[in-house]
């Protein structure tokens, strides 16, 4: 596309000093990790003394030894994996039939019916009445409460009935001759030609149930229902104070910093792997996320 | 196969009316075109014997059943859609057979149907192929498939050529037309396209402003047009049409535009005009440019010559009016560089009402 | 109407599918976002939960009264607005500058790959970030105290000094989001006109000129609209990190709104009080969108939403 050898040598001079910038910024961008990992395989004391730059000091798996025989960690991160995968689920099982309606001109109501659901992205009631709706709908402390609790968002639902009105009406139409209902016009053909606002619902889903953590720790109480976010706040929390953590201190290889390192790292190495394949996704979101009313 | 009986149809989009009452019957097996500029109604029509809109007022009746309020699916009618409306998801073969598997019908009987519509179609080799890996025409074939694999009582094409390039329409056309002479179905085309309408219709239905202009054979339309709006909807290019003032001679009724006199046709309306307000009707292709017995001569000045080939057209004005004639070249155009006198048969001339643009003489015609 | 009613009965008849479909929706909305707003009442009541929403007495504006009478709301009030504008000042013009940037990047393997992990952040978790920070900034094991005492500083304990919380705070969200927020400018340069730049190398124009006088002008609705949208959201500050992070030592500086009603509300059980405040949040907030809204309307003639 652009042609390095058209380019001035004041040109070549500006096209350096960005390269430069932009690597730069990449490298501060990806320091945390590599500081994260190599404090995970360090040797405790030399984490705690302050010694881990790049590479570990003293590599030792003890603080995944010891991550990996906690019970918690095991159902915590099983947790998430309940969280991510069934909240996705039955948010696409409410998004999608929903976002449908909205888009079908011939909805009674239509506009009402989405001037309520785009209210709710301007003014909600507040982390309270919400906390004492989910109390006094007793879905406190439970895998079902979280996961319906936040199933739906105004945004996703806007996201992709815009995409769903963006379809031509030739599509419904055809279907509908050859004698297809309202449900097998989504489930035939809308579903299918919406794959890439689809994705990026699951995308947005997916992640937001990954990384929750706010909601997970103000509704569940039984530790045999957190999920690992959860998990990793309580260690960054309370570990340091927990006796038999501090006593186990003296006879191995791992520390307060490289235990809730290798948690950390345990806990992005998910993302990381499927990182790839949503790539494509978001640039393409991010751009149907451009809402109208 | 059934016809197609249109009483007395109304659209209306809350208080505005589009389409304004049209009768129209289409007998079984024949091929009818609704022409007409954009917003004249033709799609709606269409779109109301589909089902896709409701019908507001009035009676359709398919075969001899009154369909007005039955689903598009329960009409027996298949539609081709002007964007094709194929599943990018699906590959040939399912696209045709995505109505058969709504239906619900047998997996063989799915499998023979498929292969006998792409056989017709000569869509065989492609079933395995997505509808992005085809060409235009074939996407075209593929959304003719999917209506002929239901075998129903009435076919609908809503403007199913505008997609294509000129070449290829030409080439579409033909085949739609080979297809309708083989399976003989009942069948309603809008097009916008008088080219179309002419090639492919056994009855043309020229529309505007929600209200039927004429309905005929393409012949009927083209040699005796009710009003200057078919005439110059009606053949390429169209027939030209000058204002004059229309006066009995005696011997025979004259027009004169400015200073140019015109022999008219000899019409009982006409007899005894005086300073009537006319327009008047020529074909490009009724024109001479050479003298003969009965041919009345127009004096012209040339302006421009556009060479078709074995045509050319010839764009003059008469009396500083633009008048546009179609002549044969004969293989060279010098001759035509000459071309000071056109002479026309007056009974080649049509002659309309200035005031209601109604041709005069219908009753003879 | 009797006509009007019957229309209803057949559309319902024909097209009854449609409201299956949405019914699931509407009701989430109705049991999970609009009951609470019924729930909002105990703003103005003296809230017990043994009478519930309902049953519990009125009180009128007393929580209100309260709330502005204390310093700690007041702060909390003044907190996050200062964050917000401080977060505004730093982060949004990054983005930008980062877009921009990247468009300039000739070598498209550099620019997939530096593309790829900027945006990564955005995709980790508060407490993930939380324990980077935590970890980092630590006055013993953490890097940043190790550099200080290697350049010979003293080690400072950044995160229970007030001074630094809002730094702290601003950079994780850059470090978190710059790379990600760059994707809706670089989108809006990628809509720029190729002939534009076509016509300024013909012009003998530097890559330098055309960054200023075709990319900048180009992208400047964008620029402006993202920026009423952030204006629109000034009330909306990321307190999950803020809880994680604060520590009393630092409420000075770190304490918003959100904070102060988790810690009312979730830790103190002063529900009404809690919920007086996440009103007024609302309320402001309300205000500050439509106002955000109506103008980029004006300004765009494409609405927001």
């Amino acid at each position: 596309m652009k042609n390095m050898n058209l380019y001035s040598r004041g040109d070549k001079i500006f096209v350096w000093i960005n390269m430069v910038l932009i690597a730069l910024f990449t490298i501060s961008t990806l320091y945390p990790f590599i500081y994260i990992a190599a404090v995970s395989f360090s040797e405790g004391s030399a984490a705690t003394a302050g010694k881990v730059v790049i590479t570990p000091i003293g590599f030792t798996l003890a603080a995944y030894e010891r991550v990996l025989s906690e019970p918690l960690f095991w159902s915590s991160y099983k947790n998430t994996f309940i969280y991510t995968f069934g909240g996705t689920f039955i948010s696409l099982l409410i998004i999608i039939p929903g976002a449908y309606a909205l888009s079908r001109p011939q909805l009674y109501g239509r506009r009402f019916w989405n001037l309520m659901v785009a209210f709710t992205m301007w003014f909600n009631a507040g982390l309270i009445p919400f906390f004492l709706n989910m109390r006094d709908l007793g879905l406190m402390d439970s895998y079902f409460g979280l996961i319906i609790g936040f199933a739906v968002n105004a945004f996703n639902i806007i996201l992709l009935r815009n995409f769903f009105e963006a379809i031509p009406t030739s599509f419904e139409e055809a279907a509908r001759m050859d004698g297809a209902n309202e449900f097998q016009v989504l489930r035939k053909v809308y579903v299918p030609l919406s794959k890439p606002a689809l994705a990026t619902i699951v995308l947005f889903c997916m992640v937001a149930r990954w990384n929750g953590f706010f909601w997970a720790m103000v509704l569940l109480k039984d530790e045999g229902k957190i999920p690992l976010q959860v998990y990793l706040q309580q260690v960054i929390a309370e570990l340091s104070d927990d006796e038999e953590f501090g006593n186990s201190l003296l006879e191995s290889l791992y520390s307060f910093e490289t235990v809730t390192a290798a948690i950390m790292v345990c806990s992005i190495i998910p993302v990381l792997i499927f990182y790839p394949f949503i790539q494509k996704y978001f640039n393409k979101g991010i751009l149907l996320g451009g809402v109208k009313e | 196969m059934s016809g197609l009986n249109l009483k007395k149809i109304v659209k209306r989009y809350g208080a505005v009316e589009v389409v304004h009452g049209i009768d129209l019957e289409v007998k079984s097996q024949e091929f009818v075109v609704l022409v007409g500029p954009s917003g004249c109604g033709k799609s709606t029509t269409l779109r109301m014997i589909a089902g896709l809109e409701e019908i507001s007022g009035g009676e359709l009746t398919i075969g001899d059943r009154v369909v007005n309020d039955v689903a598009p699916k329960d009409r027996d009618v298949a539609m081709v859609f002007q964007n094709y409306a194929l599943y990018p998801h699906l590959n040939v073969a399912d696209n045709i057979a995505f109505g058969l598997k709504i239906r619900k019908a047998s997996k063989e009987k799915i499998k023979e149907s498929v292969a006998e519509v792409a056989e017709i179609l000569g869509l065989t080799e492609y079933l395995d192929r997505r509808p992005a890996d085809l060409s235009g025409g074939q996407r075209q074939r593929v959304a003719m498939g999917r209506a002929i694999v239901r075998h129903p009582e009435v076919f609908l094409f809503d403007e199913p050529l505008s997609n294509l390039d000129a070449k290829l329409r030409t080439q579409m056309r033909a085949e739609i037309k080979r297809l309708h002479k083989r399976l003989g179905v009942t069948s309603v085309y809008v097009t916008h396209d008088q080219v179309e309408a002419m090639t492919l219709a056994d009855r043309i239905v020229v529309m505007r402003d929600g209200h039927i202009e004429q309905v005929g054979t393409p012949m009927e339309l083209f040699n005796n047009p009710v009003n200057t709006f078919v005439a110059g909807f009606i053949g390429s290019p169209p027939m030209n049409q000058i204002a004059g003032v229309a006066n009995d001679k005696g011997d025979k009724v004259v027009a004169f535009i400015d200073d140019v006199e015109i022999t008219l046709p000899v019409l009982d309306e006409l007899k005894g005009a005086s300073k009537l307000d006319v327009i008047i009707g020529i074909r490009p292709e009724h024109v001479s440019i050479e003298p003969g017995e009965g041919l009345s001569a127009i004096p012209v000045s040339l302006d421009l010559i556009e060479t078709l080939g074995s045509e050319a057209l010839l764009h003059t004005s008469v009396a500083g009016k633009t008048f546009v004639l179609k002549v044969e070249t004969r293989g060279e155009i010098e001759h035509l560089e000459k071309v000071n006198t056109i002479y026309v048969d007056p009974s080649m001339i049509k002659v309309f009402d200035a005031k209601t643009g109604n041709v005069f003489g219908l009753a003879q015609a | 109407m009797q006509t009007k009613i019957d229309q209803f009965i057949q559309h319902l008849r024909k097209e009854w599918q449609l409201y299956v479909l949405l019914a699931p929706t509407i009701i989430w909305f109705v049991v999970f976002l609009y009951k609470p707003m019924y729930g909002l009442q105990i703003a103005f009541k003296d809230y017990s939960i043994f009478r519930g929403v309902a049953g519990s007495p009125w009180v009128g504006f007393e929580h209100f009264h309260t709330l502005f009478g204390s310093d700690q709301f007041l702060r909390a009030l003044r907190n996050t607005f200062m964050i917000s504008a401080l977060s505004l000042c730093f982060g949004f013009p990054i983005p930008i500058f980062l877009a921009i940037m990247f468009n300039e990047i000739t070598n498209q393997v550099f620019k997939r790959t530096s593309q790829t992990i900027v945006y990564l952040p955005h995709f980790i978790s508060t407490v993930i970030i939380s324990g980077i920070v935590i970890t980092a900034f630590s006055p013993s094991a953490g890097i940043v105290n190790s550099f200080l005492s290697w350049i010979g500083v003293d080690p400072i304990y950044f995160l229970i000094k007030p001074e630094w919380f809002r730094p702290i705070y601003i950079g994780s969200g850059i470090w978190q989001e710059a790379g990600f927020s760059s994707i809706v400018f670089l989108a809006a340069i990628a809509g720029v006109s190729p002939s534009l730049y076509e016509s300024a190398v013909v012009d003998g124009a530097s890559r330098w000129q055309m960054v200023w006088k075709i990319t900048i002008p180009s992208i400047l609705p964008t620029i402006i609209i993202m920026l009423i949208i952030r204006i629109g959201n000034l009330l909306e500050v990321g307190f999950e990190l803020i809880i994680l992070l604060y520590q009393p030592a630092t409420f000075e500086t770190a304490d918003v709104i959100n904070t102060f009603i988790y810690r009312q509300g979730l830790q103190g059980a002063q529900y009404d009080l809690a919920a007086a405040a996440g009103l007024f949040n609302a309320i402001v907030a309300f205000i500050l969108v439509m106002t955000a809204n109506t103008i980029s309307r004006r300004f765009s003639r494409t609405s927001l939403w």
